[in-house]
């Protein structure tokens, strides 16, 4: 069962559309495979439409566009008579680790690299340039382990596939795990795991000979 | 409360309504719904006359410039009229789809000043807008090539070059990639997406 869930706050900010798009994708990929916050949201639209659409009417006065300009806006619209056809959405899906797993779409939507590979750790950087945040896709082979780190940032990953564990407890498809600098983690998966990961700066590796991987933080994730 | 309003009746008056007692939702519903089923400009108007201000006033409070907000009016309007055919009554209120199409439209618009990129990935984020099933029969060979002319057009301008480049120029992908001065994975990871998605467009059964 999915534990983990973005709060409460991020979901009212995704209703809204104010959330940066790595973030937005990530949100919307955790609502295909949690019915749960799917249904939050809607209710969530509902609210906000009722409060930018409905509730209010008050000062609309002093508004400064001219009947002139909307009625001309109106006429434009209205006169092309052309429909956006729009067609059914096809699932994409990817091969990893012998297995043939749906791409959340709204991951799917976005370009990105082939996956390149270290040790047990195989990722395909997502195309997105949104500022600093850098988002991924992420296998790690089965026994595959992430030496213990923390964030310097913060680190999200939306578990997609398979399972992994780390100090605090086992994660399944669909958990929502947000982590930051008060944290420090070493995932670890028995059986192989296919994550989408979104961090805004580099890991930070606690730990002896690991620490060696601190400049390639940034290739990993 | 607002029953059965013709749906061509204004649900609020012209010029600075106060406060309104009622909410005309339903009314905006079914005026949503002519739109939907009979191209109707007037019930159009009526939406337009309702949502313009309210939208231009969510713009202004979302990115502080009276111009965006227009064009936020402009986009997300042309929006309800060009996609109100994907709207039921099922589906809730004309509010609340009116408002998906609005965030959808402020989303892009501001992924386009932040990123510049103009990929427009707000339908895929909130899918609500392309639930309709597509029904792909009658192209005879010549409608389908300009439909599919059509589709490709549609593409974000990246994968279109790309596109047009190795199908219609009849380049290498390696020639393409030199030509665009971009690494042949790149070119090669949008022809992959943009097929994917022509394949989607066109209810796969193409290939």
């Amino acid at each position: 069962m999915i534990k983990h869930h973005p709060t409460q706050e991020m979901l009212t900010q995704f209703a809204e559309g104010t959330l940066p798009a790595s973030l937005s994708i990530a949100i919307s990929a955790h609502l295909e495979l949690c019915p749960c916050c799917a249904k939050q949201v809607k209710a969530l639209e509902n609210d906000s439409s009722e409060r930018y659409f409905v509730q209010i009417d008050n000062d609309l006065d002093g508004d400064s566009t001219t009947d002139v300009d909307f009625a001309e806006m109106l006429s434009n619209i209205t006169s092309d008579d052309s429909i956006t056809q729009v067609h059914r959405y096809i699932p994409q899906s990817l091969q990893y680790q012998a297995k043939e797993v749906i791409v959340p779409r709204a991951i799917a939507s976005i370009e990105r690299s082939d996956f390149s590979q270290v040790g047990k750790l195989s990722r395909s950087r997502l195309d997105l340039e949104d500022g600093e945040l850098r988002a991924s896709l992420l296998q790690i082979a089965p026994g595959g382990e992430i030496p213990n780190h923390t964030h310097t940032g913060f680190e999200l990953t939306l578990l997609l596939d398979g399972s992994f564990e780390d100090e605090s407890g086992t994660y399944v498809a669909g958990d929502f795990i947000w982590l930051d600098g008060r944290h420090s983690h070493t995932p670890r998966t028995e059986n192989g795991c296919l994550c989408f990961t979104l961090v805004n700066s580099a890991l930070h590796f606690n730990k002896g000979l690991s620490k060696l991987l601190n400049p390639i933080g940034n290739l990993i994730y | 409360m607002v029953s059965q309003l013709s749906s061509t009746a204004v649900p609020q008056k012209s010029g600075h309504t106060k406060c309104m007692e009622d909410t005309p939702t339903k009314a905006l519903s079914s005026a949503l719904v002519k739109v939907a089923e009979q191209r109707d400009k007037t019930a159009f108007a009526v939406l337009f006359k309702y949502f313009a201000p309210k939208i231009k006033r969510f713009g202004i409070k979302q990115y502080g410039s009276e111009a965006m907000a227009m064009e936020l009016v402009q986009d997300t309007m042309t929006s309800v009229w060009r996609k109100a055919h994907l709207y039921s009554q099922d589906k809730g209120a004309a509010t609340t789809w009116v408002y998906t199409v609005m965030r959808n439209a402020s989303f892009d618009a501001l992924r386009k000043i932040k990123s510049k990129k103009e990929d427009q990935i707000s339908e895929d984020i909130w899918p609500t807008l392309q639930e309709s099933e597509c029904s792909n029969d009658g192209f005879n060979d010549h409608l389908q090539e300009k439909q599919i002319q059509k589709y490709i057009s549609c593409l974000p301008k990246a994968q279109q070059e790309v596109v047009k480049g190795v199908y219609f120029q009849e380049m290498s992908q390696e020639q393409l990639a030199e030509q665009l001065n971009i690494p042949v994975g790149t070119v090669k990871s949008r022809l992959r997406l943009a097929l994917q998605k022509l394949r989607a467009e066109m209810g796969d059964s193409h290939d």
